[in-house]
């Protein structure tokens, strides 16, 4: 029952919104957008650490928002501030255009699911789904209504008199899950909420969310540290380290234009070349790399000649020639050093001239029998200025 | 033939394994048998003799008659006086009603404390517990004792009030109920702080984040998830003090007003002044009863709540 997608019911309708109140796909990009969320300048300080370093995001109505960063970074201390489960030390919270920074938790027009689950033991299914809706002091017929509605949003209603050690992991996840969508939040918080289940669960439930997140319309920011679940789920990421944002964008902006080192190398693998600027061409810079030649990328932004930086380009859009061919801008000579088969792709490492190692993934097309590489072969890695991105830091 | 053989020899368990599985059982049944039944069973057969002056000083059960009749002699006037009497039932009653007393006064004072431990950070919480531990290194009678100078007209509170001008004349509070409510309390309140205890550190703090998350204030997660999921601390605690504190001879002896009878101290009178060891054997199995059938009652009813849940 885990693996299924979640179908539509008829008590869940009214939660969806209609077509005509669809908001643009993104708000992010519409200047007069007001933001659902906004973090102002936001710090919170624990002893003399700074779990969250003056962040200050904007996040609208509608969007599957992730934080996304390895342990430490600040990404559950800022969720948590959202949820008022901790206050910061500095900076202001506004949800829905409501100051609420001093708000206690309780007050807050906010739900979170734990990454524990968190769920009462000494309750069942049912009375954990109920325990929100009870606090609001809702008619007893409504709840019943409301618990009814999110048994069958999850696909849970013959776990309802089970208590939680009766449940597996996946189940778990979903009453907790049920539990912290009972108030009809409009924005719900999820720290890690797939981080307890297993691989194939995990992938399931992600399309799941995000079906869920679409039907129902709340704003969803979860916390992970699975960058390919962010990829897969968000409609923007931001990327944290060390108690600050490093990128905020679009899964295919983070990946294809990371803004710095950092990300390029957080998000996927990427080969990096130092070098620095000696010519300008129209959109084009010559850079002098470090592995010595020149290298021709287009730039994004205008740098001086001279400034250092690094191009970073993914292992996917290189190309691997037996012969150089003529288009070939950036050339690089070299062999095969190490060949990782993976199934539909294949994982290359080419040891250059100049002792670089630059990796390359080629899908494989042919049976793998089919194939002319092999080791110690000499080969050409080549890439056009468009391939990759330069990086200033 | 000798193959088949082998197996079932290895199936069987064998002498050592059977062995060991016989000591592994059977010495906590012995230490259980020696110590708790056996003790027992001499003092229901004590409680089923009349008293003598000899030595031991009630009468033989049984007895070899003549033309080797086996005659046994079973006297319930024990328990009949016990029944008749009312002094015995108003012993009791006064016992169950300050067992009752002192049990809830352990557990007012007792939870905020332990709550206040479980909570308290990681470093401080072993330096509170040392203290709540600490009185046991005093001998149990000495701090009873010290109370007589803490309540006396002239003791320390007395003393303190007048100082404070809060009253003109000493209060009675010595060789009173209240006395004896303040020394039960004050004795066995570590025996409901350390279960408590035990049971609030295991206690997941997000789940009151979660109902905090989910709406409720700070009170009402109190009552709704941390007071319900530490019952059974609630329960072992309250035990640990009732059970005991019936019983209890000590306090109301050198605190307690002599006037009023506890079923402890009405034991000793009969074990020791009055020399009737049936009765007081009797009086123990009453009280055994009365403390043993809630007992068994309660855990019936645990047991039916956990075979309800699965």
């Amino acid at each position: 029952m885990d693996t299924l997608e979640v179908q539509p019911l008829n008590e869940s309708r009214r939660l969806v919104p209609s077509p005509s109140d669809r908001r643009p796909l993104e708000p992010w990009q519409d200047p007069k957008a007001a933001p659902y969320v906004r973090i102002e300048r936001v710090t919170k300080q624990f002893g003399d650490v700074y779990a969250v370093d003056d962040v200050s995001l904007n996040i609208f109505q509608g969007e599957f928002f992730s934080l996304l960063g390895s342990s430490g970074c600040g990404k559950s201390t800022l969720l948590r501030l959202l949820a008022g489960l901790e206050y910061p030390t500095s900076g202001r919270i506004y949800i829905d255009g409501v100051d609420v920074t001093d708000v206690p938790p309780y007050s807050r027009p906010v739900n979170m699911m734990f990454q524990s689950y968190a769920l009462f033991p000494h309750m069942t299914v049912e009375q954990n789904i109920e325990f929100g809706l009870k606090q609001d002091r809702l008619p007893r017929r409504e709840r019943a209504e409301r618990v009814g509605e999110m048994l069958d949003l999850l696909r849970i209603t013959e776990l309802r008199k089970r208590r939680p050690d009766q449940l597996s992991g996946g189940q778990r996840q979903r009453v907790a899950l049920a539990r912290s969508l009972a108030k009809h939040p409009k924005l719900l918080l999820l720290d890690e909420p797939l981080g307890a289940l297993d691989k194939r669960l995990r992938e399931n439930t992600q399309f799941e969310l995000v079906n869920l997140q679409e039907r129902l319309g709340i704003t969803f920011v979860t916390v992970t540290h699975d960058q390919e679940e962010a990829m897969t789920m968000s409609s923007r990421i931001a990327v944290m380290d060390a108690g600050q944002i490093m990128q905020v964008d679009t899964p295919t902006a983070i990946y294809e234009f990371p803004n710095g080192r950092f990300v390029a190398e957080f998000i996927g693998s990427v080969n990096l070349f130092e070098g620095k600027i000696v010519e300008i061409q129209g959109d084009d810079v010559l850079i002098e790399a470090q592995f010595g030649g020149l290298m021709q990328m287009r730039s994004l932004q205008p740098h001086p000649i001279g400034t250092p930086v690094v191009v970073a380009i993914r292992p996917e859009k290189l190309r691997l020639c037996q012969t150089p061919s003529d288009d070939g801008v950036n050339r690089l000579q070299g062999v095969v050093e190490d060949i990782a088969y993976l199934g539909d792709v294949s994982i290359y490492r080419i040891r250059t001239g100049g002792g670089t190692l630059v990796e390359m993934t080629l899908t494989n097309i042919q049976p793998r029998t089919e194939q002319a590489l092999t080791w110690e072969q000499e080969v050409w890695v080549e890439w056009s200025p468009t391939s990759g991105v330069v990086l200033t830091e | 033939m000798t193959r088949l053989s082998k197996r079932s020899k290895r199936l069987r368990p064998s002498g050592e394994h059977r062995l060991s599985r016989l000591i592994n059982i059977g010495l906590p049944y012995l230490w259980l048998g020696l110590f708790f039944l056996l003790p027992f069973a001499i003092v229901l057969r004590i409680s089923l003799a009349e008293p003598l002056l000899a030595q031991p000083p009630y009468t033989a059960l049984w007895e070899w008659a003549e033309q080797g009749i086996l005659q046994i002699r079973l006297n319930l006037g024990n328990f009949q006086l016990i029944r008749e009497d009312d002094i015995y039932l108003a012993a009791l009653l006064n016992s169950l009603w300050v067992a009752l007393v002192g049990t809830l006064g352990c557990l007012l004072l007792g939870y905020p404390m332990a709550y206040a431990i479980a909570t308290a950070p990681e470093r401080r919480r072993i330096l509170l517990l040392m203290l709540i531990i600490l009185p046991f290194w005093t001998s149990f009678l000495i701090r009873v004792y010290a109370w007589i100078g803490i309540l006396n007209a002239n003791g320390l509170l007395n003393n303190f009030l007048l100082w404070l001008g809060v009253i003109d004349t000493p209060l009675k509070i010595l060789h009173t109920q209240t006395a004896v409510y303040i020394g039960v309390i004050y004795s066995y309140l570590p025996f409901m702080i350390l279960p408590l205890y035990a049971n609030l550190t295991r206690l997941d703090p997000t789940l009151l984040e979660a109902a905090a998350d989910l709406g409720c204030r700070p009170w009402r997660a109190f009552t709704r998830v941390t007071l319900p999921l530490s019952l059974p601390g609630i329960v072992a605690g309250s035990m640990l003090v009732f059970i005991p504190v019936v019983g209890e001879f000590v306090i109301p002896d050198l605190l307690g007003s002599p006037g009023s009878l506890m079923i402890g101290k009405l034991m000793w009178t009969e074990f020791f002044a009055n020399k009737d060891w049936p009765l007081a054997s009797a009086l123990a199995i009453v009280l055994l009863a009365v403390l043993v059938v809630p007992f068994v009652l309660m855990q019936r009813l645990q047991q039916d709540d956990e075979d309800g849940r699965t």
